[in-house]
């Protein structure tokens, strides 16, 4: 809007001397501007908004691709309350987002503190932290992940040396779970450069001011850097609890397809998977996924909610 | 002249913009070929799944068909199993299979029952298809309801894979008749003289339990339904955990991280109950030598074994049905195909590429004489029904087994799963 009020192009005597003109030209620049967008509203017509429309319809039927749809009504949702391999799934979910989000972050975040110093060969060092977040989703890396929790690899070699046999996490369905937490930990780089970013922000004169009070390092983070970066941290909460509560490639590639053994890996998005494309249940997975959209809208609605008791932002404060 | 200047470069971008969208429309009609040329070239896709030896061997047998037939093309597309059937779903729904495609008798029912398979018979009564000389009646594998909706290419049958070097090391012998008590016995002399587990985890799998409820007077399946009980379950998984624990079947958290390496292989068992063809891939993937035991049994004679196949399949909406079966013909019959396949898919189905085919190798050679002598001891019966869901209850079996022997379910808790997963699978 604001870019339409100050297109300076037309001389502004010409306008009050014919505003049927002007109203045209605008038009046809809007005009032109819409069909510049269609590309993108093409697509997003058919690819985002339909497939949308056509799966909240098909969560209310029974589908299973060859036969036309038929209505069932809310007989999705109540079988698929009432199915024990759901209810694990949404269990083996909430355990990853629980544990895997607030790990990830309080790693980005303490990463970000020391990143932040200004020191020789600053660049490298943040870019050799960021780069795990661009290979991570990798099917690649999955494979790797494998490898490197199987029984006698490298981290079940570590761990016997402190004492702990408990062979390799992949097969071990108390584990697996926990290799798919470090894989989401490892790439703490996006929400690590959104913390540094964040950190760049906060006024020094704060620091100093504190520090001639005989405020400690301790004090100075918590009272100043943690609530002049809460808005920043409040973003990160959000971003990356939406994206635990989607995990999906991780936890198909590191259970070899299988999203176990004994369903310990069976993530919400797994089972989506498995109900749709295994077992052609469209109509189920359509509703599994319109639940799991809601869910998300709830926890991000809770989130919104609760930031007011602990996000600062500074316009406030003035 | 700003703005006349503005105004042409509007147009520029709007004819550009145009020309896009024309090229894009082209794009899309380009891609809704249906296969057949100007000059009466037919192009068939065929798709299989396998690994690298099959792939190869299969496109070979593709330019030697390409080769007698000029007028038609082969568009290849190939995956591993898992895949496979996860696209052909999608492109089936969508009205998009491939012409030709490789099948198993788990899919049967299912796909029939969705209209997507054709019934190759007519194209038989034609002249395009030759449904002679096959082995062992094998041919009776692709039938449903009286139609011919595959046309088997390989037949197998389920054997017991040994660590040849770990049973001469204990001292056992697997032979013909041996019961399942002598079998269990033979696994503990294993491991009280090896220290390693005998098996790698026989009850999870659904073939091998059909045998033993066949041996039993049940099998697996009806035409629509399971064929045994809950109670029958629950005692064999019991049976099964029981041994896990005992140390006689393999730790199921190590064979778990192996994969997809077979536990054989990779040396935590002695022996593992598969189909016979497959013996082919351990020797590539262990250091051992392997071999092919019999099944045990419940009365020394009846194994409940049967021929089981890997067969070709056509769409039933192909353009060129006449072409589809000429290329299943030559497929299944023409001896150079067979000189090429080998047993990869299976004992080789008919008599044309069965006698072409002389294996040389020790495993090839290991496999044809095990057919054989399962031939001649007589106990080959007849395929058992698999209902359309056969598919999802074999995953579900495989699932559920693995829960039990990971110790995660009861076993009377885990059959009542499956009963509730099955009745699902074959309502849908």
């Amino acid at each position: 809007m604001t870019l339409v009020k100050e297109a300076p192009v037309r001389p502004a005597g010409k306008r009050s001397a014919a505003p049927a003109a002007g109203r045209r030209g605008r038009r046809r620049e809007n005009l032109a501007g819409y069909l510049f967008m269609s590309p993108w509203i093409a697509g997003f017509l058919l690819l985002t908004a339909g497939p949308m429309i056509a799966s909240l319809y098909y969560a209310f039927t029974s589908y299973n691709l060859f036969t036309p749809p038929q209505w069932v009504g809310l007989d999705n949702f109540t079988t698929m309350f009432q199915d024990p391999r759901w209810q694990k799934s949404v269990e083996v979910t909430l355990k990853y987002v629980v544990v895997a989000t607030p790990l990830k972050l309080l790693l980005a975040l303490g990463v970000a503190l020391l990143l932040a110093q200004k020191r020789r060969g600053q660049g490298l060092y943040r870019a050799a932290f960021y780069m795990p977040s661009l290979i991570g989703a990798s099917v690649s890396v999955g494979f790797v992940w494998r490898a490197l929790f199987s029984d006698d690899a490298v981290v079940d070699r570590t761990q016997k040396i402190f004492g702990l046999d408990v062979g390799g996490w992949i097969g071990n369905p108390d584990y697996i779970i926990y290799a798919l937490v470090a894989l989401s930990i490892w790439q703490f780089g996006a929400p690590m450069v959104i913390f540094l970013a964040g950190l760049k922000q906060v006024p020094q004169e704060l620091y100093e001011a504190a520090e001639v009070d005989g405020a400690g390092p301790l004090r100075r983070f918590w009272n100043i850097t943690l609530p002049m970066i809460s808005p920043v941290l409040f973003f990160n909460v959000l971003l990356e609890s939406i994206h635990a509560f989607q995990v999906f490639g991780s936890a198909y590639v590191v259970s070899d397809t299988r999203c176990g053994p004994a369903d310990a890996t069976l993530v919400y998005t797994c089972y989506l998977y498995q109900k749709g494309f295994k077992e052609a249940q469209m109509g189920f997975a359509s509703a599994m996924a319109w639940t799991l959209v809601i869910a998300v809208a709830l926890v991000t609605a809770v989130l919104f909610w609760s930031q007011k008791k602990w996000v600062h932002y500074e316009e406030a404060a003035k | 002249m700003g703005t006349s200047r503005n105004v042409e470069r509007r147009t520029i971008l709007k004819v550009a913009g145009a020309s896009a969208a024309v090229a894009g429309l082209g794009a899309t009609t380009a891609c809704g070929g249906d296969g057949g040329s100007g000059d009466g070239t037919v192009t068939l896709r065929y798709a299989w799944w396998g690994g690298e030896p099959r792939t190869i061997a299969i496109k070979k047998t593709i330019a030697l068909f390409e080769k007698k037939y000029p007028k038609i093309k082969i568009k290849p597309e190939f995956t591993d199993y898992e895949a496979f059937w996860e696209k052909f779903q999608t492109q089936a729904s969508g009205g998009n299979p491939p012409d030709v495609f490789q099948n198993a008798v788990g899919f049967l029912r299912k796909y029939d029952k969705r209209g997507v398979l054709l019934d190759l018979k007519a194209q038989a009564d034609a002249g395009n298809l030759d449904l002679d000389n096959f082995r062992n009646g094998v041919l009776a594998n692709g039938q449903v309801d009286g139609k011919q909706i595959a046309i088997p290419v390989g037949a197998n049958t389920m054997a017991l894979v040994i660590d040849v070097k770990a049973f001469e090391k204990a001292g056992v012998e697997a032979k013909f008749g041996w019961t399942w008590d002598e079998y269990f016995d033979a696994l503990q002399t294993i491991q009280d003289k090896l220290k390693i587990a005998g098996d790698t985890g026989y009850f999870n799998i659904m073939y091998l339990y059909d045998l033993y409820l066949r041996q039993n007077g049940k099998a697996f399946f009806t035409d629509t339904d399971l064929g045994f009980t809950e109670d029958d379950l629950t005692q064999w998984w019991e049976d099964g955990y029981k041994r896990v624990r005992s140390g006689l079947v393999a730790d199921p958290k190590k064979i778990e991280q192996v994969k997809p390496k077979s536990g054989l292989s990779a040396g935590l068992a002695a022996s593992e109950f598969t189909w016979d063809n497959f013996s082919i891939r351990y020797e590539g993937e262990g250091e051992s030598d392997y071999g092919l035991a019999p099944i045990p049994t419940t009365d020394g004679k009846d194994t409940g074994q049967y021929l089981g196949s890997l067969m070709l399949s056509a769409f039933s909406g192909t353009k060129h049905p006449k072409e589809v079966a000429q290329f299943i013909s030559f497929m299944v019959h023409d001896p150079e195909v067979g000189k090429i396949m080998g047993y990869d898919r299976g004992i080789l189905a008919t008599t044309e590429q069965y006698d072409a085919f002389k294996p040389t190798d020790a495993n090839n050679k290991g496999v044809a004489a095990y057919e054989e002598e399962v031939a001649k001891a007589g106990v080959l019966g007849k395929i058992t029904p698999h209902p359309s869901g056969a598919d999802v209850v074999e995953a579900a079996f495989l699932r559920i087994g693995g829960e039990v022997a990971q110790g995660k379910t009861k076993p009377a808790d885990a059959a009542k799963k499956l009963f509730s997963e099955a009745k699902a699978a074959f309502a849908g």
